[in-house]
């Protein structure tokens, strides 16, 4: 009976402590938790024996929380969208993080250092995707190729982040996103062959499967997750570049769990780790050392050497968090109203 | 009952308990509008959350054309829907009084019932596949031969209107059922007795005494019709957009959080000036109406 007792004395102090050692990640829901939970969470409470506990919202929603929660965290790592990781370091959300401490981090790509706050987790594109069994023998080669006759009232982009035709249009005017104003006329002479805006990912899921937009500037992820549906969607890399996205990683500024969180990110580069989730979710990797799948590495906007990496398309993060707003008002001006 | 010495009879001792959770949610909304009124008088700093010194930039942005044209369309779009509603919609209300077949009764209350039980989402996805060019109604014409070429109705405006009119038709028939339940059929038959035929007794009788019914639907319908952002979001696809597509489109996907308070400012006072337009229009049939 007192061996029970002590048992039962010894898991009471044992529960709690276990609760307050887990691990708070905030995340997208929906498939990006589960990518994170099967793979990094997994291994690395397999090691440290830290469960890991998911916080799940918007990229708007979270941010809101955590501003909100300043200096008291919801979350110990958050992982967000690299221009709106600068909104968080702006706002000192952010811890500065500490590279030496993430052993791993030494084989990262140059274009996922985002920032001093917060580093790229794994890459995908915006590029164009098409439905070639309703286009006939249409090719696309070059960005301009959008700009073509034929395709009025078929393309589709996001409603949410014009970033990406922006710079294109910039760089077809022979400038650069930072001097995007130059490409604003060539922009504008896109606007009949757009036929809608889309909101999301499942919504642009929608457009293109039922083919009322027969062509897209989709993101790479989301028209891989489509093909392996059965939406016969084929990914065209233009001469030019597609435009490189990266999702980072971070520390929150007042965790109080910094070691735990410095072992989840450097669990995050494992080369096996990184291999996985650009299996699961047809990205590219953060770090240059992870064998991947020779299947998934020639797929196109998958890169795997820091040449690839430095073909595409790549928008300042720090410029697109600044100029998103700005770029976004002018686009529903001139654009799609 | 002896009541307490020195207490009034109609005392209603439990008013204040029941009115405390009111006030508190009241004082919260409050709370919330006064946040909103302060963000759009808040200049938008670049790269950063905090908003910055007090401005009227927010209040001059809108009078570009754009904006006043996404103000004048959002007041079409509610105007139309909360008409076509009531068109659909006083039949079926209509048909719900006057049945005297509890069966019938039953499956019209279903219909009307049950846009109330799914999701925004869920709703304007099933008029997605309703409404595309592969959809329902252009796979049927085109099986038919009557037509050769889909009819674009997804990212138009009847397209926004005929899912909306979908949102809106349970409250706008529960309305004018309320009216058409309290109408004395004494005066329908009195008017048949004096050789009406049904259209007459209908629209010199029936439709005048509804007139409180139809008018609190419309109301109602063009105020609810009015925050709609789902809807015109995903079938309107960027094409058709109403005020609260704007405030997404420029306030929370591009974090500039001022202009979005000021679009919600200026479509609340847009709100308040045409429901009291509609109010003033009304005013002459508050003496119309069983009584």
């Amino acid at each position: 009976m007192k061996r029970l007792l002590l048992a039962l004395f010894a898991l009471a102090i044992a529960v709690p402590a276990q609760a307050q050692d887990k691990l708070v990640v905030s995340i997208w829901g929906g498939s990006w938790r589960d990518l994170i939970a099967e793979t990094v969470a997994k291994k690395f409470t397999a090691e440290t024996g830290v469960p890991v506990e998911f916080i799940t919202g918007g990229t708007i929603d979270r941010l809101n929380k955590e501003k909100l929660a300043k200096g008291n965290p919801e979350s110990d790592i958050t992982f967000t969208t690299s221009h709106v990781g600068w909104l968080y370091a702006n706002d000192g959300l952010f811890e500065q993080l500490d590279v030496s401490r993430i052993p791993n981090a030494k084989n990262l790509a140059d274009e996922a250092r985002i920032s001093p706050f917060h580093l790229g987790a794994w890459a995908y594109v915006y590029t164009i995707g098409y439905r070639a069994d309703l286009l006939g023998n249409v090719k696309f080669e070059s960005w301009n190729d959008l700009w073509k006759p034929e395709m009025k009232g078929k393309i589709a982009g996001p409603d949410f982040d014009p970033s990406h035709i922006i710079a294109v249009s910039a760089i077809l005017s022979g400038s650069d996103a930072a001097h995007w104003e130059k490409g604003q006329e060539k922009l504008k002479e896109l606007k009949p062959n757009f036929k809608a805006f889309y909101t999301n990912d499942a919504n642009s899921q929608q457009l293109l499967a039922s083919g009322e937009t027969p062509v897209q500037i989709v993101l790479s992820m989301n028209a891989y997750y489509m093909i392996g549906q059965g939406v016969p969607i084929t990914l065209a890399i233009p001469k030019e570049g597609a435009v490189l996205g990266v999702d980072t990683v971070a520390i929150m500024k007042g965790s109080k769990k910094a070691d735990l969180a410095y072992k989840f990110i450097n669990t995050l580069y494992d080369p096996d780790i990184q291999a996985e989730i650009a299996k699961l979710k047809k990205g590219s990797p953060a770090v240059l050392n992870a064998k991947i799948d020779p299947e998934i590495a020639k797929l196109p906007g998958v890169f795997t050497t820091a040449a690839q990496w430095k073909q595409q398309i790549n928008i300042d993060a720090k410029l697109r968090a600044e100029k998103t707003a700005e770029w976004r008002k002018w686009f529903a001006e001139n654009i799609m109203n | 009952m002896r009541q307490p010495a020195g207490r009034p009879v109609n005392a209603q001792p439990y008013l204040r308990t029941f009115a405390t959770p009111a006030a508190l949610c009241a004082f919260g909304f409050l709370a919330a509008m006064a946040a909103v009124l302060q963000f759009s008088l808040r200049a938008y700093v670049p790269g950063s959350l905090e908003p910055g010194g007090f401005t009227l930039a927010n209040f001059a942005d809108l009078l570009k054309p754009l904006y006043a044209r996404v103000f004048f369309d959002t007041v079409v779009i509610c105007f139309l829907t909360a008409a076509s509603t009531l068109i659909v919609g006083y039949p079926l209300a209509y048909a719900l009084v006057r049945t005297q077949s509890a069966i019938v009764k039953s499956i019209l209350l279903v219909i009307v019932v049950t846009p109330l039980f799914l999701g925004e989402v869920v709703r304007t996805y099933s008029w997605i596949i309703v409404l595309g060019n592969n959809g329902f109604i252009n796979s049927t014409l085109l099986g038919l031969g009557i037509i050769r070429q889909p009819i674009q109705f997804m990212f138009t405006t009847f397209g926004v209107v005929v899912a909306l009119v979908h949102v809106t038709m349970p409250v706008m028939v529960i309305m004018l059922a309320a009216a058409l339940s309290h109408i004395d059929q004494n005066y329908q038959k009195a008017a048949g007795s004096l050789g009406a035929g049904p259209i007459r007794v209908f629209l010199t009788v029936t439709l005048p005494l509804s007139m409180p019914g139809v008018v609190a639907g419309l109301t109602t319908a063009f105020a609810w019709s009015f925050s709609a952002f789902a809807t015109p979001q995903l079938i309107g696809g960027g094409r058709v957009n109403m005020i609260s597509n704007l405030v997404y489109q420029l306030g929370f996907a591009s974090f500039n959080f001022p202009f979005a308070a000021s679009l919600c400012v200026a479509g609340l006072a847009l709100t308040i000036v045409v429901l009291s337009m509609l109010r003033l229009a009304a005013r002459p049939l508050d003496n119309i109406g069983p009584h």
